[in-house]
């Protein structure tokens, strides 16, 4: 018997998983389902499980605000990752081959940026916004995520660099070739998978942000996310475009997620943190 | 080239790879926390000019602390909404992990599904309860009346408000402790339970004496995460409750918020928020303490 007679996929225990999977992601469904509905079948009692889909909430919703705040959303967390990876990734390199005090420092920073509660971090840049006057503005949201992504890209970067020879580098450098080319000729291109999966957890935390949105963005610079809690306060209790603006903000985190599924435990539980 | 010029033009390099990240480090983690000290000395308001750079009394606004209701009632709601959500989350998710530690390529392929509550966008969570707890379009209440029974409106209701964040914060992070003991229980080897059941232990013996005690340093370890984390449900607080009814759901993070964007008082909000902060921090050396000594004994 190569196998535990304690652990095996017995029909009974399929049959527990997937009810739990049901039951776990029933409100889930239950916000999807209600995006394709129309007003009137949201209200009606009992409700139909077998309807007809509509997509006059999401068709609503682009040629709302809410398209601008989309746009928003995209913009500064595209920027803010592309930024953080521009600062991260070599630092993430220097530290891999550096050993040292810094991963110290580095680990503590870590623990500031990623445990302690953003209204701590959102209280200074507010004042600070509200003094250059970088409230309400998408270079204001990149500064601060950026700032939270940096110390992600270098927890998730270095175990890819630990990972490569260190003899494949000496053999460059003796060859003649500077640290800067075999940085970016060599090392480079072996940690691209490193860098994408980096990347989209990054986008990811920038993309979930709601609390600096919030309170450092108004309306020019209003992300989707903000878009979404704005409806219920001053459109009126929309339910359609609601659910319809809900499942819009949750459609790339799904698709990234699904792509970085390998490596978004260790993103996850880098500081375990969702802002 | 020289040995010492290879050398020089290495650390050059890893200077020069290193200084922008130390400096926004620095800038970002640092700074604001310096800030955020320097101003919980003050009776900062930001309608009242001047009061950013009164030190007259730096004590005061620390002094009222122990004086506030709503602060101690903040941290009285904290302590439960945390307790209650971390042991939900560390039971269920260990139940959870039991029941999926087998070997399929089915089980593998479902269990990514289990993982989306923890990677939705938090607000998208609190939408997602908001409209379960909404009385006039919830599955909920629908299933109610069709069995006869009258639900109160459970986000406003004296009995319920803070028991359903409780369940929309367990719903959201039960994932992250299932993963967590998930990856624990796949490095106990089959021989240890094989052995004991061999030796005529029961399932629920094999549990007790071969599971349990190589998944307890990693159920302590996410219920410490989920704790620290716990501080900042914000989204949830935000939408489902306001903090309501009356000051029943009020968590300390929200106070401060309410503090500091509400009621302009940044002076006090800084100090609550320093205190929350000594408390993090307090939980986090608990946890490098604990994995040291694991990493100790191990």
């Amino acid at each position: 018997m190569s196998e535990s007679s304690l652990r095996k996929a017995t029909p009974g225990r399929l049959v527990a998983i997937t009810l739990t999977l049901m039951i776990l992601l029933s409100p889930f469904l239950w916000l999807l389902q209600m995006s394709f509905k129309s007003n009137d079948q949201i209200l009606q009692f009992p409700p139909p499980l077998i309807f007809t889909p509509t997509l006059e909430n999401y068709i609503s919703l682009w040629h709302s605000a809410f398209s601008a705040s989309f746009v928003n959303s995209l913009l500064s967390a595209s920027l803010s990752t592309a930024l953080a990876l521009l600062f991260g990734v070599p630092a993430a390199y220097a530290l891999s081959r550096w050993a040292g005090r810094g991963k110290h420092a580095l680990s503590f920073a870590i623990l500031v940026t990623r445990m302690a509660p953003p209204i701590a971090f959102t209280i200074p840049f507010f004042l600070f916004y509200r003094w250059i006057g970088l409230l309400d503005t998408i270079t204001g949201l990149v500064l601060v995520y950026t700032s939270f992504n940096l110390p992600l890209v270098i927890w998730m970067m270095q175990p890819f660099f630990d990972t490569i020879p260190v003899s494949l580098e000496e053999a460059a450098l003796v060859d003649g070739a500077r640290t800067r080319t075999v940085f970016t000729r060599i090392v480079l291109p072996m940690v691209t998978p490193g860098i994408a999966a980096t990347a989209i957890l990054c986008f990811l935390y920038a993309w979930n942000d709601f609390f600096f949105a919030l309170i450092l963005t108004r309306t020019n610079a209003r992300t989707a996310p903000v878009a979404v809690v704005n409806f219920m306060n001053y459109e009126g209790w929309e339910w359609g475009k609601i659910a319809a603006g809900g499942s819009l903000v949750m459609a790339p985190v799904l698709i990234f997620s699904l792509a970085v599924r390998r490596y978004l435990v260790s993103g996850l539980t880098a500081g375990a943190v969702k802002g | 080239m020289s040995e010492s010029g290879i050398d020089g033009e290495r650390r050059r390099f890893i200077a020069f790879a290193l200084t922008p990240s130390l400096i926004v480090l620095f800038a970002v983690a640092v700074l604001p926390a310096i800030y955020l000290i320097v101003t919980s000395l003050t009776p900062f308001q930001l309608t009242t000019p001047g009061s950013a750079t009164d030190f007259s009394e730096p004590l005061r606004n620390y002094g009222l602390l122990p004086g506030d209701p709503r602060f101690v009632n903040s941290l009285a709601v904290q302590a439960k909404l945390s307790v209650a959500s971390v042991l939900f989350q560390v039971l269920l998710g260990m139940g959870l992990a039991l029941l999926l530690n087998v070997p399929s390529r089915f089980v593998e392929f479902a269990r990514t599904f289990f993982l989306i509550p923890m990677v939705l966008p938090p607000i998208v969570v609190a939408v997602i309860w908001k409209l379960i707890y909404a009385p006039d379009i919830s599955p909920l209440y629908y299933a109610a009346q069709a069995l006869h029974v009258t639900l109160p409106a459970l986000t406003s209701s004296v009995d319920f408000a803070l028991t359903s964040i409780v369940i929309a914060d367990t719903w959201e992070w039960l994932p992250f402790t299932f993963l967590m003991v998930l990856a624990a229980l796949q490095t106990i080897p089959d021989e240890y339970s094989e052995a004991a059941l061999v030796d005529g232990a029961s399932k629920l013996q094999i549990f007790w004496y071969v599971t349990l005690p190589f998944i307890t340093p990693i159920l302590v370890i996410s219920g410490m995460f989920r704790l620290i984390d716990s501080v900042k449900a914000f989204p949830l607080i935000f939408l489902l409750t306001g903090g309501g009814p009356g000051t029943l759901t009020e968590v300390t993070n929200y106070y401060a918020y309410l503090l500091a964007f509400d009621t302009n008082e940044i002076g006090y909000s800084s100090a609550v928020t320093v205190v929350m902060l000594l408390l993090v921090c307090g939980i986090s050396l608990g946890l490098v303490w604990m994995g040291q000594r694991k990493k100790a004994l191990a």
